[in-house]
């Protein structure tokens, strides 16, 4: 009983979550946006994993695709790498993400103190860094970073901005703890690569973006002549993006729902077990209690609200567990979910329904026997 | 023993239990009629059907035919609410077995039919106070019915019986299960209780017991007799 009204409770906190998700997405990722990943992209455990380094998109590709598909209106790409930065005494890993500033918009990156770097500390590879919260609080301990020189591997930044502080996203990564430069230092000066792991690319419309897809495929086949091997990227828009999310999210409330139907079900029938027997053991009490006077309906109403109560019971226990449940899962596991009354409610609603389904039976037979038959048994 | 004003009139009862194909007749064409008042003693030895027609008086069990009115109401014709009421209001039953709520007290026992009457009355507290004062248990009313002793639980059980004011008083072998410093307490209750005007009818296979009533009837093979003690000068005040 318990159990599967903390299952409710937990299931309805994760839809809350998973929705709130689905939103974060969307504003996260800026409208009419498509990723080309290089490589694969599975989904682990719901959550996006990028399989082996793929080195064959390159910070061209990107140019091609902004110059050449005709839907497209920006494109930027994307390195980044987990590094280990210092100041001072103070060390840390954490990601170093190389952009384009075009990535400030179509991205949604806001700035909290400081300024953005622009296309000229870009193309000029200039060594400058816009830190994001976790690093504030963690390096510099809360204090003012800008104006301020850090270390990121061996090479020196200056840290012209903050950034907004974001969160936790939806793949349980923490949006603050990173660090943005402009994509040509981190490309010459910090990992020396020339190759990329993504391009954010904008549409027109949102009417455009299949469109757009096919046309990025086709283009990115050609650039990297692949004829009949399979795509070495992967390509994700926003739709396909909150697909899998929700898909994930669904096959998650189906799970811990038949886990609570389950429960809920099992409780029912202990809840009719024990009613039963209270019914077989308590006849003499039944008996008397019809003997003294007690209608059937006053018998009806003790056995059910007796089962009310058990249920009842169960169900407030089963809401602090759920509510505990749902805790320290979004604290821990970084999954999103919602505590919320509404859950409480239906943890609660569903299991007094239970009692009273299941105790309708039991309260109907205690109800129904002859006076006589209840006194004479033993 | 007019028909008219008699109190509990049984009118040509039956009862027959059906077992596989055997039919066992227990009870068969009982006519009786008790007045208001009366304190009758049912004998009979175990197994005719005394406690039967106790439990069908008293519209614990149906009878097979027949009709029994109690205060002017044919009782077999009312459906199961008023019955119950019937139950609640007009007749107080004590048992061989006492039968109370486990784990509940003295006070709270005597209480119970207060539940289930119509309203429950302001005064049930103090009015089941004066019961158990009645049956002499004024010590006793915060002790767990487990914990009395059989006589104390079976004055228990009459204030029980007592605490809605019924017109008659069914007791089923009170006496069966107490030794005999408790059965004469419990016959000398039930001669007060008499001598208050109130109608008793007692069933038991005691020939001691059942000397204490007015009026005593026998029942034999289904059938009822009365035995005709009341004709020597027998006043239950000699006791």
């Amino acid at each position: 009983m318990a159990i599967g009204v903390a299952a409710v409770v937990v299931m309805v906190s994760m839809g809350r979550g998973a929705q709130k998700r689905v939103l974060d997405m969307i504003h996260e990722m800026g409208t009419n946006l498509i990723v080309v990943n290089a490589g694969k992209v599975t989904l682990v455990g719901g959550r996006e994993r990028q399989s082996s380094i793929v080195t064959t998109l390159r910070p061209a590709d990107a140019d091609a695709i902004l110059d050449k598909c005709p839907s497209v209106v920006e494109a930027a790409p994307e390195i980044n790498r987990k590094m280990n930065i210092r100041w001072g005494s103070e060390n840390m890993m954490t990601d170093i993400v190389g952009i384009t500033p075009a990535a400030f918009e179509i991205r949604n990156i806001e700035i909290e103190t400081g300024r953005h770097f622009d296309a000229v500390e870009n193309n000029t590879a200039q060594r400058v860094a816009i830190v994001g919260a976790v690093i504030v609080e963690k390096l510099f301990n809360h204090e003012d970073p800008i104006g301020h020189q850090i270390r990121i591997g061996l090479a020196p930044f200056d840290v012209v901005g903050v950034m907004k502080e974001k969160g936790v996203d939806a793949n349980g990564v923490d949006r603050d703890d990173r660090i943005l430069i402009p994509i040509n230092t981190a490309m010459r000066r910090l990992v020396r690569t020339i190759y990329i792991q993504k391009i954010h690319i904008q549409v027109a419309n949102s009417g455009q973006l299949r469109q757009a897809e096919m046309e990025i495929r086709d283009l990115l086949r050609e650039r990297h002549r692949l004829r009949d091997k399979p795509d070495d990227f992967t390509i994700q828009n926003q739709i396909t993006l909150i697909q899998t999310e929700r898909e994930s999210a669904r096959s998650l409330t189906l799970l811990v729902g038949s886990v609570a139907a389950i429960s809920l079900l099992v409780g029912g029938i202990g809840i009719l077990a024990v009613m039963l027997t209270a019914c077989r053991e308590r006849r003499r009490e039944i008996g008397l209690r019809r003997a003294i006077g007690a209608r059937r309906r006053d018998i009806r109403t003790q056995f059910l609200l007796e089962s009310l109560i058990i249920a009842g019971l169960g169900g407030f226990f089963g809401v602090v567990v759920g509510m505990l449940v749902t805790v320290f899962a979004s604290r821990l596991g970084g999954w999103a979910a919602i505590e919320s009354w509404d859950a409480t409610s239906v943890g609660l609603i569903l299991s007094v329904l239970v009692g009273l389904i299941f105790g309708i039976y039991p309260a109907l037979k205690a109800s129904t026997l002859e006076p006589i038959e209840a006194l004479r048994s033993e | 023993m007019s028909e008219i004003d008699s109190m509990i009139k049984v009118k040509n009862i039956t009862k027959s239990y059906i077992k596989g194909s055997m039919i066992t007749h227990v009870l068969c064409g009982i006519t009786l009629f008790i007045e208001k008042g009366e304190y009758v003693a049912i004998m009979g030895t175990s197994g005719t059907g005394k406690s039967t027609l106790m439990n069908i008086i008293g519209c614990l069990d149906k009878p097979t035919s027949g009709q029994l009115e109690l205060g002017g109401v044919d009782a077999y014709q009312l459906d199961d609410d008023a019955i119950s009421a019937l139950r609640n209001k007009s007749i107080g039953f004590v048992f061989q077995q006492f039968f109370f709520l486990e784990r509940t007290t003295a006070l709270d026992n005597v209480l119970l039919p207060l539940l289930y009457a119509d309203t429950y009355p302001a005064d049930a507290i103090p009015r089941a106070k004066q019961v158990l004062v009645n049956v002499g248990l004024e010590d006793r009313t915060k002790y767990l019915a487990n914990e009395l002793s059989g006589g104390q639980q079976q004055r228990v059980a009459i204030a029980r019986a007592l605490i809605n004011d019924p017109d008659v008083i069914l007791a089923d072998e009170p006496t069966g299960n107490l030794d005999s410093e408790s059965t004469a307490e419990v016959l000398k209750i039930f001669h007060r209780l008499h001598k208050e005007g109130r109608t008793i009818v007692v069933v038991t296979h005691d020939r001691e017991v059942a000397g204490h009533a007015q009026r005593i009837l026998e029942l034999k093979d289904g059938q009822i007799k009365e035995l005709d003690f009341s004709s020597k000068p027998k006043d239950s005040s000699d006791h």
